[in-house]
């Protein structure tokens, strides 16, 4: 009898899967707004990737600079030939780590605010930047949000004069993005 | 005389700055109205990428593109947008994003039809990217 509980122990052990470790998203949702007194820019990216490990909380992300969506063909032509200079540098990425892994329960469901620390490029220049965010688990999924401001000036975008006041100093930056289990 | 140079500067500033409002205000325009100068299918356009990405980057990148393909897979954005990738027999696809600025004949696409997209190439994010994507009849 008590062979058969220890059977049994170790039978319902194989039972319970193991929790995925690397989750992943091809549709992150990355979008920018400025918003300067005279005119609103913004454009948005829904196919940015985005992979996570939770055991070691890294994580990398990237976009395609040339599949920022606008609304306006002349915002979209300046932000891709003179601002972010897409065909020299195609993407912008960030590759960082959360700066506590342990402020997130990945194995429980629930709304974790965190923070995350790491290299963002962008226009073919690095920067180390903290951000805040939230990890949302819901299931097999992680949720994960995200708004920060970016300094064009520390990018190396230089904006004419003609249009200085047009395009604010600070871009917003807001990532949505739902991660699913890597197979 | 100085009327006539006065009214001659008022005719201009209005219409240079009716032209500049355009312009300004010109809205992105429809990828189907976009020629394509180069055809490509799926597979040739990720190997290109896959083997030498610089090489592939300059070659495609900012150009539009018409790509043949099997759909893998097929999904719509939160907006409606489909979102198709075709197969490449590589983990990854081409990823094509429909235009937002098109009313699309069709926005239902099943896995294993072939299809032609007609957008403009983006570059290498595991995928290959193609935005603002049309189906070319």
């Amino acid at each position: 009898m008590k062979k058969l509980v220890i059977i049994g122990i170790w039978l319902s052990t194989l039972a319970v899967p193991a929790p995925a470790q690397r989750f992943f998203t091809r549709n992150a949702k990355v979008q920018f707004n400025s918003d300067a007194p005279m005119e609103k820019i913004e454009a948005v990216n829904k196919s940015g990737t985005a992979v996570i490990d939770t055991k070691t909380g890294n994580m990398e992300w990237k976009v395609l600079i040339k599949n920022f969506i606008f609304e306006k063909a002349l915002m979209q032509e300046h932000f891709n030939e003179n601002y972010l200079e897409s065909s020299k540098f195609p993407n912008a990425t960030f590759k960082g780590a959360l700066a506590d892994v342990s402020s997130v329960n990945f194995g429980k469901d629930g709304a974790y605010n965190t923070r995350v620390k790491g290299a963002l490029e962008i226009h073919g220049i690095k920067k180390d930047i903290e951000v805040p965010g939230t990890i949302t688990v819901a299931g097999s999924t992680l949720k994960i949000n995200t708004v920060f401001t970016v300094a064009v000036a520390d990018y190396n975008i230089s904006i004419p004069g003609v249009v200085r006041d047009k395009i604010a100093k600070e871009v917003k930056v807001t990532v949505d993005a739902v991660l699913n289990p890597l197979k | 005389m100085l009327k006539k140079i006065l009214l001659f500067l008022v005719v201009a500033g209005v219409i240079g700055g009716s032209v500049g409002y355009y312009l300004f205000n010109k809205k992105v325009p429809s990828m189907a109205d976009e020629t394509s100068k180069i055809a490509v299918s799926a597979e040739q356009l990720f190997t290109a990428f896959d083997t030498d990405e610089a090489a592939a980057t300059a070659k495609y990148v900012g150009k539009i593109v018409a790509v043949s393909g099997q759909v893998r897979e097929s999904s719509k954005m939160e907006d409606g947008t489909p979102k198709v990738i075709l197969e490449t027999g590589s983990a990854f696809g081409v990823l094509c994003e429909f235009d937002p600025n098109t009313k699309h004949a069709r926005t239902e696409f099943q896995p294993g039809e072939t299809l032609t997209l007609k957008g403009e190439c983006a570059g290498l994010n595991l995928d290959v990217q193609i935005a603002r994507c049309v189906v070319v009849q």
